[in-house]
């Protein structure tokens, strides 16, 4: 076990190094397609080598402890953070820097840090197990994709020029530092690639260097090192506790009170890391960096580090009022990032914010911490992992070959884009209109709802029954203009063929992902999710999947129906259907009306934004608010309680 | 007998309720107009006449999604009645009119697409309702199936009130009565031409029609939950309820889709919502 997980993180590492060096196209090529298969392969291997399922703990070959070179990372971090900083004139960054380093002075310095059991450095789980799925097969697809994606996006931006060799740097430092946190079971350890991550997806968002990109990237590289000097802090806290720095013991069940304002610093983290009201800011701004940063940062990595360590720290959390308080702030950043979504025209940035709401769910059900919610929990990071990886993607494509974002632009794609179009609408149908995955665990929340006792259980019904709402509106807008039709000219035609190959290989596989997923849901569920949800909790078996065949079926056909209904149209030649009703108002078969006071005016079909009924700006605003104030309540809860 | 028995029973029988509904609907609004009316079994005729007329296809994709708006909509009843868990047909009752909303809105006409959108917003004002007013009925119960309800010692009106009566606010959408009706525009001489179905003929708008039949039933089935001691108390109070629908009907006009948006969603906020806290604050 213990080489495959150093092998994971070491040989990306190497592989970044490599790329920073290699300037010629072709070549790069070579070696990111090559790594893609080695770190996929791996990630497979380890999983299949991992037995039957309980959890490991190992340490380093030769048991090596990672003893002084934590504080050296750290420090390496600090130094860079307060350097780029200062020639960008930032003073936030370098603060919050410089404190998380002198905290990491202070306990190795000091002496205050307890030398971890150099057997329990590693944990892996069947949460480690999804993650490093997730991780290793997503992350790849996605490095390929961008082979094709950058090519075209580096020629439409010349001034990025010779910074290109770092951006496949950066997305395998990226995959490496995730794979490090995911399989630590040693907190400072965890923190020090947890750092990492925000420091890759700094450099990613910062990539165009654009006064614009330069802003966005410090408002995520703020954010983060709050949430990373709240973890630093927690580390302080637990340091002194016994076992406090192992993270398994540390979440084997429900925290001591002393314990409590260190959980809730650590869930700060997550919170930030997972783009949660107050913090979902950065999210939006990181939407302005190339697709293929915004398809690593929202499906495979990065935001799922949030939620991961939220939902490892479930069972510590569950029944306390922290716990309780950090699930509302999920619901209701699900709420109110859903009610702006409907407000929102750019494509990327209605997925930003369903990627926020369906975090924020995640983050709601490991808040409250049953079996039945962690469960749903990890169940929406498999489906969303996959299938919005698909959509960032699929968008990035159409982007760099319809020179839009809008979604109003995306009309008659189903004409113009057919086979585009057939992959878009299987992500569609796999974030949310198949009744699998998603709609399974919002059901499932739903029930499990009903089981909590007093104003929380009604509050988050309600926020659910809403919210859910609000994902039917702007998904179906997006849907009818994918789907609508017209006759289109043969020079049309041409656009979906310079799509690269890299791009369709990265989708299609993706695009089978997403049905395979959907339709080995139950197999997921009993030998991964379930067992997973009923260890962490220590909980007696329970049924976590209610399918009766009626169900089954309906499902079977939700799934398929939307992708096989393009396929289907896209095979058929030509389009000669009839002419829409114009109330005898037609001047030719195009989009052209008889206008009101003669001459003719074309028709132009724009969705409903809800304007007038709800304010996206000021919702968003609203939402900071509220969810800020009830992140600062579990605060102070924390500190009341330990006391 | 098996429920899965019941909801093989829906599939057959809710088209024919919900036909003749309409026929007795059509009837009752002549009366208070002043007029005869056409004879009950009206809707019969009409649908029977749309299968045997062409149907001009605007659009390839058009019919395969209605047929999925029947087939959801059919599918949403029968498992609801059936046994299935109670909640999850409100996602497979969504899923259909979501299939409705795309058949409107793919065809890419100006009234149709003004029609789909409209829908959209009115799916959007009712659906909170119709998960929190499912969940609300399982919490009180503490069942999930159809015939759990109808067994249970618990009168869930006596405990719902609040959303019983935001009930009668919301389903004047699901009927397409006005002044709910922004999206179809069933009265003539309007803006919308005939909403969402302008640019449907032939069969494919007897599909919506058969749809909108099964959907009437399934509203039917609901209110039979609120009267779960007897069932013919359940229709009876859905005959009262319908009344009221028609004669709403007859005597507004047509509200902006602002207007719906927002009062519904103060409906469902405030009873529903409202309802479901006293449920959860006091305990079951």
């Amino acid at each position: 076990m213990s080489p495959l997980i150093v092998f994971l993180v070491v040989f990306p590492l190497a592989v970044s190094g490599v790329l920073l060096a290699v300037t010629k196209g072709a070549i790069r090529n070579a070696i990111v397609v090559v790594a893609c298969g080695v770190v996929a392969a791996g990630a497979v291997v380890t999983v299949f080598t991992f037995g039957n399922g309980d959890a490991v703990f190992f340490g380093l070959p030769g048991g090596l402890t990672p003893g002084h070179a934590i504080l050296v990372m750290e420090a390496m971090i600090a130094i860079f953070i307060v350097v780029v900083s200062l020639q960008n004139r930032r003073v936030l960054a370098p603060i919050m820097a410089l404190a998380q380093l002198g905290i990491a002075l202070y306990l190795d310095l000091g002496g205050h840090l307890p030398d971890p059991d150099p057997q329990r450095l590693f944990w892996f789980d069947r949460l480690t197990m999804v993650m490093v799925l997730v991780i290793g097969i997503i992350g790849p697809l996605i490095c390929i994709h961008a082979l094709g994606y950058m090519r075209d996006y580096q020629r439409s931006n010349p001034q990025i020029g010779g910074r290109r060799t770092s951006f496949f740097f950066l997305l395998f430092l990226f995959l490496a530092s995730m794979f490090g946190l995911v399989v630590s079971n040693d907190l400072p350890m965890l923190h020090v690639f947890w750092e990492i991550t925000t420091l890759c997806s700094f450099l990613l968002i910062g990539y165009t260097r654009t006064k614009e990109t330069v802003g966005y990237a410090f408002d995520a590289l703020n954010m983060n090192l709050l949430g990373g000097l709240g973890f630093s802090v927690a580390i302080l806290l637990l340091a002194g506790q016994p076992d406090g720095l192992d993270l398994a013991k540390l979440t084997a069940g429900p925290a001591a009170a002393a314990l409590l304002p260190a959980i809730a610093l650590i869930s700060l983290a997550g919170i930030t890391k997972s783009a949660q009201m107050p913090f979902s800011s950065w999210l939006l701004g990181a939407m302005y960096a190339p697709s293929p940063t915004s398809a690593l940062l929202h499906s495979s990595t990065m935001v799922k580090a949030g939620v991961f360590l939220l939902l490892r720290l479930s069972p510590a959390m569950a029944g306390s009022a922290v716990g309780t308080l950090v699930a509302f702030v999920g619901l209701l950043t699900f709420l109110f990032v859903s009610l702006v979504a409907v407000t929102e025209q750019n494509t990327k940035k209605v997925l930003a914010y369903s990627t926020i709401g369906s975090l924020g769910l995640i983050v709601g059900c490991a808040g409250i911490g049953t079996p039945e919610l962690v469960w749903v929990g990890v169940m929406i990071v498999i489906f969303h992992a996959v299938a919005k990886a698909l959509l960032f993607l699929v968008v990035g494509t159409l982007e760099n070959r319809l020179y839009t974002k809008d979604m109003e632009n995306f009309d008659t794609l189903l004409s113009r884009m057919p086979r585009v179009s057939v992959l878009a609408l299987t992500g569609i149908a796999g974030m949310f209109i198949a009744p699998f995955g998603i709609v399974v665990a919002k059901w499932t929340a739903i029930r499990a709802f009903l089981d909590v006792p007093g104003f929380a259980g009604a509050a988050f019904l309600i926020i659910m029954a809403f919210g859910s709402s609000l994902t039917i509106f702007y998904w179906g807008k997006l849907l009818i203009k994918v789907l609508s039709m017209r006759s289109i000219e043969p020079y049309e035609r041409s656009v979906e063929a310079r799509v690269t190959r890299y791009e369709w290989f990265a989708e299609v596989v993706l695009a089978v992902g997403v049905i395979g997923i959907a339709a080995g849901l139950g197999l997921i569920s009993e030998h991964v999710v379930g067992p997973y949800a009923l260890t962490a909790f220590s909980a007696a078996p329970v049924v976590f999947l209610h399918l009766d065949p009626a169900m089954v079926v309906v499902m079977l056909v939700a799934v398929l129906f939307l992708p096989a209904l393009a396929l289907w149209s896209s095979r058929r030649s030509g389009y000669d259907q009839a002419d829409f009703y114009t109330s005898g108002r037609s001047a030719n078969a195009g989009h052209l009306m008889g206008a009101a006071l003669g001459g003719t005016r074309t028709v132009t079909l724009r969705n409903y934004y809800l304007d007038g009924v709800i304010d996206g700006a000021l919702v968003f605003r609203a939402g900071t608010l509220v969810c800020g104030v009830v992140l600062a309540t579990a605060g102070l809860v924390a500190l009341v309680v330990a006391r | 007998m098996n429920p899965i028995v019941w909801g093989f029973v829906f599939v057959v029988v809710a088209p024919l309720f919900g036909g003749l509904l309409a026929g007795v609907d059509r009837i009752v609004s002549a009366r208070m107009q002043g007029r005869v009316g056409p004879p009950l079994l009206q809707p019969f005729y009409d649908v029977g006449k749309l299968f045997q007329k062409e149907a001009r296809q605007v659009n390839p994709i058009v019919e395969p999604l209605l047929l999925g708006h029947l087939g959801f909509m059919a599918a949403a009843g029968a498992m609801a009645v059936g046994g299935t868990d109670l909640i999850f047909t409100a996602f497979v009752f969504a899923l259909a009119a979501l299939c409705l909303v795309l058949a409107a809105g793919s065809v890419n006409s100006p009234y149709s697409f003004a029609g789909a959108e409209r829908e959209l917003v009115v799916l959007l004002a009712s659906e909170p309702f119709f998960i929190l007013m499912l969940a609300a009925i399982c919490k009180v119960t503490g069942e999930s199936t159809f015939g759990g309800v109808l067994a249970s010692p618990v009168l869930v009106a006596l405990q719902l009130p609040g959303v019983v009566l935001a009930f009668l606010f919301v389903a004047t959408i699901k009927l397409r009565k006005s002044p709910f009706d922004i999206s179809t525009s069933h009265h003539p001489h309007q803006e919308l031409v005939s909403g969402l179905t302008s640019d449907m003929s032939g069969r494919l708008l007897a599909y919506v029609e058969l749809a909108h039949w099964y959907e009437s039933a399934l509203l039917c089935a609901f209110v039979v939950l609120f009267f779960n001691w007897s069932v013919p108390l359940g229709l009876l109070a859905f005959a009262i309820a319908y009344g009221l629908e028609v004669l709403v009907d007859n005597s507004t006009s047509r509200a902006k889709w602002q207007l719906v948006l927002r009062s519904t969603w103060v409906v469902t906020l405030l009873l529903t919502g409202g309802n479901v806290l006293a449920l959860f604050l006091v305990g079951r």
